[in-house]
């Protein structure tokens, strides 16, 4: 068994293509996909808020203060050219143009000295088909101050003293106490992106190996040899599955440390503070207990792979089997990761969604470890099954020859 | 020595098989291929038995059963004494198998696909090496020793096939259509391997289409026809009961016999 093992290995070790999935893929080309994503959302959003938006404001007159405050924002910039734009129509034809980016109206009757309280309708042109756009934010800002001081004047002038503007327009005022602290709230955001993370890796890491040691062999006729050998079949596909299940695990924790030490460069740097702080209280023991849930996922996944690698006749044919098999995986990461999804007596029965949703509780720091134990019993012996299975699997006839 | 006797193996069919039986074999029967229904021969140690017949008669099956990769459903094998069918580990052990489909494990050397294959049969150290160097010295592969199985030509994958089947020294070696496909010179090698088989007395079986080969090394003949042993016997009972000198017309023969007494 320890022979067949060490020469797999071997034969995995010497196999380019494998081994680009397995190692390269999650060191170096996932992080620099992360990272490329990152920084151009970043770079998308500060050139959103960096940018300064030219404005036309019709009948400016009417609100000198307000002319002069848009005037002196950092975010905002006049229209140059002398062309004039009074009505909608103009200014959407401008906006179009590109002459400017956002246009106000202020109505022929507006009078912010009025003696009585009267409503007025301003209208706001501009293009809002970008999803990060800051204009209306900055100018809705804007105009609110000056709706709130035309509003204190006229409170003042109806005979409302000062201290009491605030109680008259909001008698009650809400604030959140939250019990949850801080890890609570990250981990239960990014807790669930654990599981969806490493459980596809740990397939992955599973399902390339298993196809080339189960329907690779029959593609190369070398399967019918190694039965001739006096080694039990039971030994040949217990060899089998620990190169398979030792490959997943390496692909699962060669990703999670190259993500650790690109996000404590990153965090060096600054970026992914808030990251660093929601892992920081995670302690190593946490990190051994979401091992040691992986480890019955592993199990179950390598040797649901390998048992169809071996049923399959090719290559092909098997590669065409892990298909269904991941979006199999998928469903029950994906139940997790809905929203309030948590670990009760009935969601702990779902394989798979079970240990993601135990992930999901130890990262929040919410943890019963009863229920972990209870998981981790059942998650094992799932896995024991399946690869009791696996083992039949490999002594029928028709199964070997198809 | 070998004996084989009343070897049976029949394999379940699929629906659609078992619905479009527009050429129906007469092996089909109750939703099973009976691939193998009576196969009876005897080898012995000094002997050379070619198995004949046409595609699809049932050797592969039969030599898969031999080799003890599938498990007869009745019918007993004694190879060298053990019975095979009831201990085929022991079985495994004194059994060298080739055929012209098994391959080699692309991506490691000739010298590790042998060493391998030594090593699951329980050949350790110093043994091993012994083993293994006499293999590559007598089979002439020290050139490509250390290159990769998938760099291999066509006639080093096979001597190293070679080297892998008899490297845990069998008591009897198996052949399926070990010269299928092959060029001359590789065949050569085959025929040459098979001959210094039979100098050191070891029995061998292979099946074959070329009734060439069958002259040339052949002591015995079995021929298979629709999963039943039809003839069991010297070269020349063979010759005899197809009333032909010439193998080809001997062989023919024989199957028409065979196919008219049904």
């Amino acid at each position: 068994m320890f022979e067949v093992f060490l020469k797999e290995v071997k034969e995995l070790l010497r196999d380019r293509k494998t081994l680009f999935f397995v190692i390269a893929l999650p060191i170096v080309i996932f992080p620099v996909l992360f990272a490329l994503l990152a920084f151009l959302a970043s770079k998308t959003t500060l050139e959103a808020e960096q940018k300064v938006h030219t404005y036309y404001i019709a009948n400016a007159k009417l609100a000198p203060v307000f002319e002069e405050r848009m005037f002196y924002h950092k975010s905002f910039k006049p229209h140059e050219g002398k062309e004039r734009f009074e009505s909608v129509e103009a200014l959407k034809e401008a906006v179009r143009a590109g002459k400017i980016d956002v246009g106000v109206i202020i109505p022929n009757q507006f009078n912010y000295k009025q003696p009585l309280p009267e409503q007025f309708k301003w209208q706001v042109v501009f293009n809002d088909a970008q999803s990060i756009n800051f204009v209306y934010k900055r100018l809705e800002k804007l105009i609110q101050k000056f709706a709130a001081e035309i509003r204190s004047v006229s409170l003042e002038n109806l005979g409302v003293p000062k201290e009491q503007h605030t109680a008259l327009l909001n008698p009650i005022s809400v604030s959140k106490v939250d019990t949850a602290d801080k890890r609570e709230n990250y981990g239960e955001k990014l807790g669930a992106f654990i599981p969806y993370l490493l459980i596809p890796l740990v397939l992955m890491g599973a399902s390339y190996p298993a196809i080339d040691l189960g329907a690779g062999e029959k593609e190369r006729g070398t399967l019918e040899t190694l039965l001739l050998t006096p080694v039990t079949r039971t030994q040949l596909v217990l060899g089998k599955f620990i190169t398979v299940l030792a490959s997943s695990i390496a692909c699962a924790l060669v990703t999670v440390s190259s993500l650790a030490v690109w996000i404590s460069i990153a965090s060096g740097v600054g970026v992914l503070d808030s990251l660093k702080e929601a892992f920081s209280s995670v302690s190593i023991w946490d990190y051994l207990l979401i091992f040691t849930l992986l480890l019955p996922v592993a199990v179950m996944l390598s040797s649901l792979v390998l048992a169809i690698s071996i049923y399959a006749r090719t290559f092909k044919e098997a590669q065409n089997y892990m298909g269904p098999l991941s979006m199999l995986v998928f469903v029950p990461i994906v139940v997790s990761l809905m929203p309030n999804m948590s670990l009760t007596s009935f969601t702990a029965w779902i394989p798979i969604t079970n240990v993601s949703l135990a992930i999901k509780e130890i990262v929040k720091g919410t943890v019963d470890y009863g229920a972990v134990a209870m998981i981790f019993v059942a998650s094992a012996l799932l896995a024991g099954a399946l690869l009791g299975c696996c083992v039949r699997w490999f002594s029928r006839e028709t199964v070997l020859f198809r | 020595m070998i004996v084989v006797n009343g070897l049976k193996k029949r394999f379940k069919l699929t629906k659609e098989a078992t619905s479009s039986n527009v050429n129906q074999d007469p092996r089909q029967r109750d939703g099973y291929f009976n691939s193998v229904e009576e196969v009876t021969f005897k080898c012995e140690s000094n002997e050379v038995l070619g198995l004949l017949g046409p595609n699809g008669a049932g050797k592969t099956t039969t030599l898969r059963m031999l080799s003890t990769a599938l498990t007869p459903d009745a019918g007993s094998i004694h190879i060298a004494g053990h019975d095979i069918v009831k201990s085929p580990l022991a079985g495994r052990k004194a059994i060298g198998f080739l055929s012209g489909t098994t391959g080699l494990y692309g991506r490691l050397t000739a010298k590790e696909n042998v060493e391998y294959f030594a090593k699951l049969h329980g050949l350790k150290g110093r043994a091993l090496k012994s083993r293994c160097e006499y293999l590559f010295a007598t089979l002439d592969m020290e050139n490509f020793l250390d290159k990769r199985a998938e760099h291999l030509s066509t006639g080093m994958k096979q001597k190293t096939n070679i080297a892998r089947a008899v490297v845990h020294e069998p008591e009897v070696v198996i052949l399926d259509e070990p010269t299928t496909g092959l060029d001359i010179m590789t065949k050569q090698a085959i025929i040459q391997f098979i001959r210094e088989l039979k100098a050191k007395k070891t029995p061998v079986v292979f099946s074959t289409h070329h009734l060439d080969e069958i002259a040339m090394l052949c002591d015995r003949i079995c021929l298979i026809d629709q999963g039943v042993s039809c003839f069991d016997g010297s070269v020349d009972e063979f010759k005899a009961a197809g009333q032909s000198t010439e193998l080809n017309d001997a062989f023919l023969n024989i199957i028409k016999q065979g196919r008219a007494n049904v």
